[in-house]
């Protein structure tokens, strides 16, 4: 379960960042002066165990900055947050890739990154050459693959980590038609594992596909949460442009 | 099958999976550093040598010191001070290469100062293994005492780390500590014999260059290894040494975890 409780973030962003001595030293009589952005305000939301909740909100609303405090990634200015079980952040894919090493390395050290242990990571690592399909490429440096093998190899290692919760931050923007349907069938089975799914996205298919619960984000609160056709059509309505965008795809 | 997977993930096995992650990153630094090569290691060891031959030259064939065995004298103190060097050095420019991750991923992050720590002190015992081949082909003799320098690398190794989280978890709000630092380490490889002997410094000023732990550690190990044994380095020197190191250790990563909750917002 996952709980927050009063949960704001503000970042302070400085007009003129003051990050080393010399700047320090030199402004020292000058206030320094920052404006204020509060990211999240007030969010006070409970997600069960084997919940998918779906977020969704125009750029900017605070969808990205809630997941990654539940992440633990940014620490709340204030409020509580509890999380019980482990995380697997899927924030962006492939961020802690070493292009200089091989896929086989590659696999250790990213599912390391994620928490699985040497045990976990010897017990999926078939698994993970299978789903991504690169067989062939087990001992090629990374650098050499293409962007959508890169892709394909951190995908199937973030969802070989056997953690309960997911945390799922638009990573599918990238990737085939294909793919995406491998993708959904993932989570499909996520679901029937019992496992809690936070998804952030753009596209609404999904959300109304997947979701049990949608919450609407607007300047860092929640808007509107409740059962996904209800707020989509809210948020539809507010954004008929968003609609359009959709409809062209 | 399904229970037991229930209570692995309820009771998940958080710290030992820290623990490899910390030789995952330390192991994929070290391939990386040294191409996934063992040419790649030798080709590292080029700027030490070559350090070590300009010194050697300038020293021994310009300016005669009167030191026994000074081949050895100057190759130890060069290892060794490197090493100092390059973890200090290091720990401010790890968290921008690893600020991709930071941002994205959580876990502790003194594993990357460790990691990087470890890396390093894997290059150093294979530098001691090189040393040990210049060791055993310059003549000299093997003694008891030079299983001290065990003892010794670990007093360093605490020192070093406890100064890299002070350093690394400074770094991102004073970023000119780097070069500030930089100059500082020019400057204690000056101040600290390693290319020359203790003995052409005027007395009155030993307890000042001693007071630099980097500076007792070198010493000790050269005496326990070539000799001959300074007086004035003995048993509670160490103990010395190694409380300091501790606290300093302590009191870096403490105010490492403190400042690095925010290193993801700041970087």
């Amino acid at each position: 379960m996952i709980a927050l409780e009063g949960v704001t973030k503000i970042f302070r962003l400085p007009h003129d960042r003051k990050a080393t001595l010399r700047q320090r030293f030199v402004s020292i009589l000058q206030k320094s002066t920052y404006e204020e952005l509060y990211a999240l305000r007030d969010i006070n939301l409970k997600i069960n165990d084997g919940e998918f909740l779906g977020i969704i909100g125009k750029n900017g609303a605070g969808k990205s900055t809630l997941l990654k405090i539940i992440a633990r990634v940014l620490e709340p200015t204030t409020g509580k947050v509890s999380v019980n079980g482990n995380i697997a952040p899927f924030l962006e894919l492939g961020v802690g890739f070493q292009w200089e090493l091989t896929v086989k390395n590659n696999i250790f050290f990213y599912g390391a990154l994620l928490g699985m242990s040497r045990r976990e990571i010897e017990r999926r690592y078939d698994w993970i050459i299978d789903f991504s399909g690169l067989e062939r490429f087990v001992d090629t440096k990374l650098k050499n693959l293409s962007s959508g093998m890169q892709v394909r190899l951190g995908f199937s290692i973030t969802v070989s980590v056997e953690s309960p919760i997911l945390l799922v931050d638009e990573v599918l923007a990238v990737g085939d038609i294909d793919f995406h349907q491998k993708c959904y069938n993932c989570f499909e089975n996520f679901r029937k594992n019992g496992r809690t799914i936070l998804f952030v996205s753009h596209d609404l298919k999904p959300i109304e596909q997947f979701c049990d619960r949608v919450i609407l984000l607007e300047n860092g609160a929640i808007k509107k949460q409740g059962n996904p056709k209800d707020i989509l059509s809210i948020y539809c309505e507010k954004n008929p442009k968003h609609v359009v965008v959709e409809a062209a795809d | 099958m399904s229970s037991m997977e229930n209570r692995k993930q309820k009771n998940p096995s958080g710290r030992r999976n820290y623990i490899y992650l910390t030789s995952v990153m330390a192991i994929t630094d070290f391939k990386i550093k040294y191409d996934n090569s063992v040419l790649g290691y030798f080709w590292s060891l080029l700027k030490p040598l070559l350090m070590f031959g300009t010194l050697y030259l300038v020293f021994s064939v310009f300016i005669r010191w009167e030191i026994k065995n000074y081949k050895l004298y100057l190759l130890l103190g060069i290892i060794l001070w490197n090493f100092f060097s390059e973890v200090t050095l290091n720990s401010m420019v790890l968290l921008e290469s690893k600020a991709s991750i930071i941002k994205k991923i959580y876990f502790p992050r003194w594993i990357i100062v460790i990691a990087s720590s470890l890396t390093s002190l894997l290059t150093l015992l294979l530098n001691i293994v090189v040393f040990f081949i210049f060791f055993i082909f310059s003549g000299a003799r093997f003694r008891a005492s030079a299983l001290f320098l065990v003892v010794y690398l670990a007093e360093l190794y605490i020192l070093v780390v406890g100064i890299a989280l002070l350093l690394c978890a400074l770094y991102p709000k004073f970023r000119d500590i780097h070069h500030i630092w930089e100059v500082f380490v020019q400057l204690g490889f000056w101040a600290t014999p390693i290319v020359y002997p203790i003995s052409i410094v005027p007395a009155k000023y030993h307890t000042l260059i001693f007071l630099n732990p980097v500076a007792r550690i070198i010493q000790s190990s050269r005496d326990a290894l070539i000799g001959p044994a300074s007086e004035s380095l003995g048993f509670t020197n160490h103990i010395i040494i190694i409380c300091f190191s501790a606290c300093l250790f302590v009191a870096g990563l403490a105010m490492f975890n403190k400042l690095s909750r925010s290193f993801a917002e700041v970087l």
